[in-house]
């Protein structure tokens, strides 16, 4: 198949209360894959994806992002590989007090100089194409609003233009529709896979919802207890296999 | 070890029905507990009452022969004010303005720099954090009079003088209110900024500055409403402004001049309340 992009190498994440959220992870990510993640509560998903940016700091390991290791990259380094990678989270986390099409803006402050972006001086160019990327994901009307005005599921599509703009060559989704209605949910879910294909992005998605892992993922990784699980295409992913992931205590061997 | 996991979350299990009825037994005793306490700090509060009543010979009888005295004071010797100084009140009371305003800039930019670090969710590291509470809290114990007191042995009399001590002991109070604001932010906003590639700036500028904007502004503007009248109160030390001139006409035993300036002082926090609140509204 593809190069690989993202190379995750013996993964360990040890929370300071001693927490062992990711023991052992080795994974091999491909240009343009659809990755979903999925298993239980707990089970280190959501640790996983932000130790790829680095929001939540590994203890050890490699993760080798473009043929550079992102664990041991320093800030300026750091910051550059973050422009990189998009990242949508639960919660939208967009800022609530600006317009919607600042948000999407933000999405170019790794690309500017530390004081123009510090003050938010963004050019013609640059404004054009937030409001381009706004209309892409059906939001053109909402983009002077202030962004806590919109509904859970077009903040969620905000977010998704925000790491649009980035043109970043990984998107990171931590379960972007938990706290979606199903109809808002398919549709952030159809927005965030045409924007994939459209654009190549590689993606990697927590899901709790096991329908919507299969329908939406070209490959399925399956988390429990810190290490990987299941790992493989949609069609492998049988019950007996959703159900021991999902089931607590001792169950069928990792893969 | 899976066989391990699962016994110990079986014996968690048991072991939480087994404390079900001592959980009450656990909230009754965490209840007396506060209960005794919020009545130790009450019994407190009451006996530092009593002795202060007493410390300072507070009497109702003393307080109703003196409201007596205070307003043939009033009426005799201050009133009416004399009006014809006016004009020598406009110089004096622009400084007043001034002190309160130049002040208020002083301690605000100070107080973002030192805000900023001390903030548990912003400070570069812990130790600046503590080391700019440290700053703050100093600035704070000192009032602005005692600064204005020790400034005037160097700097000398004047408003210069009033406005390092209203700027000085702004810092004080500045530095932890916007401390407090900025540690109350939302961090998932600035996670998301964070996520993009931005530096610290950038994530200050773009998602902390929106969700401080309203806290900045009326904590500041009312550091100016306070700092009018501590400019009046500094000016009796020596340090300008219209408390300066109250100052010399009291000394002067020309009552009805310093009638003038006591509506003079009463006039400008007036106006400068209003203009405040209306800053306020526009900008929020
Ligand atoms: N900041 C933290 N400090 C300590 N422990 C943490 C922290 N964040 C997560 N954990 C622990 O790490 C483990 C993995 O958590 P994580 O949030 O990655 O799980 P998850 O798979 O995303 O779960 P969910 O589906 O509920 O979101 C859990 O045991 C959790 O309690
Ligand atoms: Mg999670």
């Amino acid at each position: 198949m593809m190069e690989t992009i993202l190379e995750i190498r013996q993964l360990k994440k040890t929370y300071p209360d001693g927490t062992e959220a990711l023991k052992n992870i080795n994974l091999s990510i491909k240009r343009g894959e659809f990755i979903v993640i999925i298993g239980p509560s707990g089970a280190g998903k959501s640790t996983f994806l932000r130790s790829i940016n680095r929001l939540s700091e590994p203890t050890s390991g490699e993760i080798i992002f473009h043929g550079e290791d992102i664990v041991k990259a320093n800030r300026a380094k750091l910051r550059k590989m973050r422009r990189n990678i998009g990242m949508i989270f639960q919660g939208f986390n967009l800022v609530k007090r600006l317009p919607t099409v600042r948000n999407v803006l933000h999405g170019k402050l790794g690309y500017m100089s530390t004081w123009k972006g510090a003050l938010g001086l963004f050019n013609q160019e640059e404004v054009e194409e937030a409001l381009s990327i706004l209309e892409r994901v059906g939001l053109e009307d909402q983009a002077f609003k202030r962004a806590d005005e919109l509904s859970g599921g077009q903040q969620q599509r905000v977010a998704i233009a925000r790491a649009i703009n980035q043109s970043p060559s990984i998107i990171l989704a931590d379960e972007p529709i938990a706290s979606l209605d199903p109809n808002s949910s398919r549709v952030v879910m159809d927005y965030l896979q045409k924007a994939c294909q459209e654009e190549g992005f590689t993606t990697i998605v927590n899901l709790h919802q096991v329908d919507f892992a299969k329908e939406y993922a070209d490959r399925i990784v399956g988390i429990k207890n810190g290490e990987i699980y299941f790992d493989g295409p949609v069609k492998e992913l049988s019950d007996d296999v959703i159900q021991s992931i999902y089931a607590k205590g001792k169950e069928a061997m990792p893969v | 070890m899976k066989q391990e996991a699962l016994n110990i979350s079986n014996q968690g299990e048991k072991g939480l029905s087994a404390t079900k009825p001592s959980k009450y037994s656990e909230y009754k005793r965490r209840r007396k507990i506060m209960l005794k306490s919020q009545g130790f700090i009450t019994a407190i509060i009451l006996l530092l009452a009593i002795w202060s009543i007493w410390g300072t010979g507070f009497n109702l009888l003393s307080l109703f022969f003196g409201t007596y005295e205070i307003l043939v004071f009033i009426f005799t010797d201050m009133f009416p004010p004399d009006l014809t100084v006016i004009g020598q009140l406009i110089g004096p009371a622009l400084d007043t303005l001034y002190m309160s305003y130049v002040g208020m800039v002083i301690s605000v930019v100070v107080s973002l720099v030192l805000g900023v670090l001390a903030a548990d969710n912003l400070t570069p590291h812990w130790t600046i954090a503590r080391v700019s509470r440290a700053v703050t809290a100093f600035l704070r114990s000192v009032p602005a009079v005692v600064w204005a007191i020790i400034l005037v042995s160097g700097i000398g009399l004047g408003p210069l003088t009033g406005t390092i001590a209203i700027g000085l002991s702004g810092i004080g109070i500045l530095g932890k209110a916007y401390a407090e604001v900025l540690e109350s932010i939302d961090g998932a906003q600035l996670e998301g900024v964070r996520a993009t590639g931005a530096n610290w700036f950038q994530v200050i500028g773009q998602a902390v500055w929106p969700q401080f904007k309203a806290g900045f502004v009326s904590w500041s503007l009312y550091k100016l409403d306070m700092n009018i009248r501590e400019a009046a109160i500094l000016g009796l030390v020596g340090a300008g402004g219209l408390g300066y001139y109250l100052q010399g006409s009291i000394n002067l035993f020309q009552y009805k001049e310093a009638a003038t300036a006591i509506l003079m002082i009463f006039a400008l926090i007036l106006m400068v309340e209003y203009m405040t609140a209306k800053i306020r509204e526009r900008i929020i």
